[in-house]
């Protein structure tokens, strides 16, 4: 039995994502920058299938954040409610999406759908924290619903680009839509946003440990829709695209298991290991 | 009639059929688990999804065969009610063979519909056990109503909006479960049905829904007319 005092352990813990900067930010500075690298990421045509997998890892994080901020305060209805609702609006919001986008002609009209499902988040969040409607009574509840309509939306429509390729309306709806690929990403996804806290949440939750675990769901994310786009190679990248996004999703899952696994086993005041995992740490 | 205008009342009856639906439904919650309250020991969430997926296959196969949208949407309702008959029955069957506590309501002295007295079996301090009649009836008629919800949307998506069959599934559930999850919020997470005094927030969800469906019916409306389905 390994007995760590818990005190010296709150400053050595920062985990990194893959880009290097200093995480984490706070939760506005994280939102912002997640949010432009996202968009980036779903405006220009043509990246091949890791950028926007990591694209995606930032827009599933500043998801899974907002509903840690949210449901810091106790929804009633439990921690995945709000995980959903950020799916169901993500994949409204990204058809909306995808339609704008065959329509108009150039990926940016993509954002249209983003913006209308932030204004439907705005919506619903009033809705339910005004005293004479539902009177939820949660602090900043309007920003994290716009938030998580907007976070959900963008990570939608990058798995949809993944796996079609493009954001063209009849090639997305026949390689990521009419194949039941979009069940998969909608179940993944909103594990991605809501498990984290949903697992993690308690007395001792600390920011960066919980994250850590969005990230790993992302990097499993990306290794089936890596899978998914090896066997239907959509873009000009071929085969290499979905072999690479596997490698890569691979990559980011172990390096954030292992990292999850250790920090919270250093946090813990004490370990019991059965064996299995204790063999990692 | 003109497409917008089938499409958004149709997505509208679903939401808003989606939310009276969970208003029914016994949902317990945490406590339930520990048998200290009335209701199924999980969150609405789960629940409605759960009976909005069966209600949702059990539609789309017969939208495979008929073209009637009352026998598309009762079927959707008979998939979920299948759902939530088998669930509620399972879970009174652990409670009351595997933790040994009798159903019983716990906001009612005495049920509505069978006039059976519950006071003598709620146990002190607790709110309820398992899912008495009363419930189960409410369960039954929440799915009903909230798969019949689902399914027409369903139908709508499929057949006026002329989505394809996964992608009218899959947003029908998306948009099922944004207003399932509002409702949730509403109730506060837990009710036992129709008899409990949480019951009577019921319009004020129902305006939310209302407005979110308007949204997400324009939206899809958006989508399937820019996309070129229409």
């Amino acid at each position: 039995m390994t007995v760590t005092p818990a005190v010296e352990e709150e400053e050595k813990v920062e985990a990194k994502p893959a880009e290097g900067f200093v995480f984490p930010p706070d939760e506005t500075r994280l939102g912002v920058i997640s949010a432009i690298i996202a968009v980036i990421i779903v405006i220009i045509p043509g990246l091949p299938a890791v950028i926007k997998a990591v694209g995606m890892i930032f827009a599933l994080l500043w998801g899974a954040d907002s509903v840690r901020k949210t449901s810091k305060y106790g929804l009633g209805t439990g921690v995945p409610s709000i995980g959903v609702l950020a799916m169901g609006y993500g994949i409204v919001g990204a058809l909306l999406g995808i339609a704008f986008v065959s329509k108009i002609g150039y990926q940016v009209a993509a954002l249209g759908g983003v913006l209308l499902m932030g204004v439907l988040g705005l919506i619903s969040g009033m809705m339910s924290n005004s005293e004479k409607v539902i009177g939820m009574k949660i602090p900043k509840l309007e920003r994290g619903m716009m938030e998580l309509g907007m976070a959900g939306s963008l990570a939608m429509l990058l798995q949809l680009s993944i796996v079609a390729g493009s954001l063209n309306f009849d090639v997305v709806v026949d390689k990521a839509i009419s194949n039941g690929l979009i069940a998969l990403m909608f179940v993944l996804s909103m594990m991605a946003m809501f498990h984290p806290y949903n697992a993690c949440l308690g007395p001792d939750e600390r920011r960066p440990r919980t994250l850590m675990v969005s990230v790993e769901i992302s990097g499993l994310l990306s290794i089936i829709l890596g899978i998914a786009l090896a066997a239907t190679p959509g873009s000009m990248w071929g085969v290499a695209d979905g072999v690479s996004l596997i490698i890569f999703g691979a990559l980011v899952w172990i390096v954030f298991y292992v990292k999850f696994v250790k920090t919270a086993m250093r946090e813990a005041y004490s370990v019991v290991g059965t064996g299995l995992i204790k063999t990692i740490g | 009639m003109d497409p917008i205008l089938v499409i958004v009342v149709c997505v509208i009856v679903g939401g808003v059929l989606a939310s009276l639906g969970v208003h029914l439904l016994p949902v317990g919650g945490a406590p339930a688990a520990m048998g200290t309250a009335t209701g199924i020991a999980t969150g609405t969430v789960m629940l409605m999804l759960g009976a909005a997926m069966c209600g949702l296959f059990t539609a789309s196969s017969v939208a495979e065969f008929s073209g009637n949208i009352l026998l598309v949407s009762l079927s959707g309702a008979v998939g979920a009610w299948i759902m939530m008959g088998v669930t509620m029955l399972m879970a009174n069957l652990i409670y009351v063979f595997g933790t040994g506590i009798v159903p019983a309501s716990g906001r009612v002295d005495v049920d509505p519909i069978t006039k059976e007295s519950q006071k003598e079996y709620k146990t002190p301090q607790c709110d309820g056990h398992g899912v008495p009649n009363v419930s189960y009836i409410s369960g039954m008629m929440g799915a009903l109503v909230g798969g019949f919800g689902g399914a027409f949307m369903y139908f709508a998506l499929l057949n006026y909006a002329n989505f394809e069959a996964t992608m009218a599934g899959v947003t029908a559930m998306g948009i099922f479960v944004a207003n399932a999850i509002i409702a949730a919020y509403n109730i506060g997470g837990t009710i036992e049905g129709f008899h409990d005094p949480k019951f009577k927030r019921l319009p004020k969800a129902l305006v939310t829904c209302f407005v979110i469906s308007l949204f997400c019916g324009v939206s899809v409306w958006l989508a399937a007319n820019l996309g070129g389905l229409l």
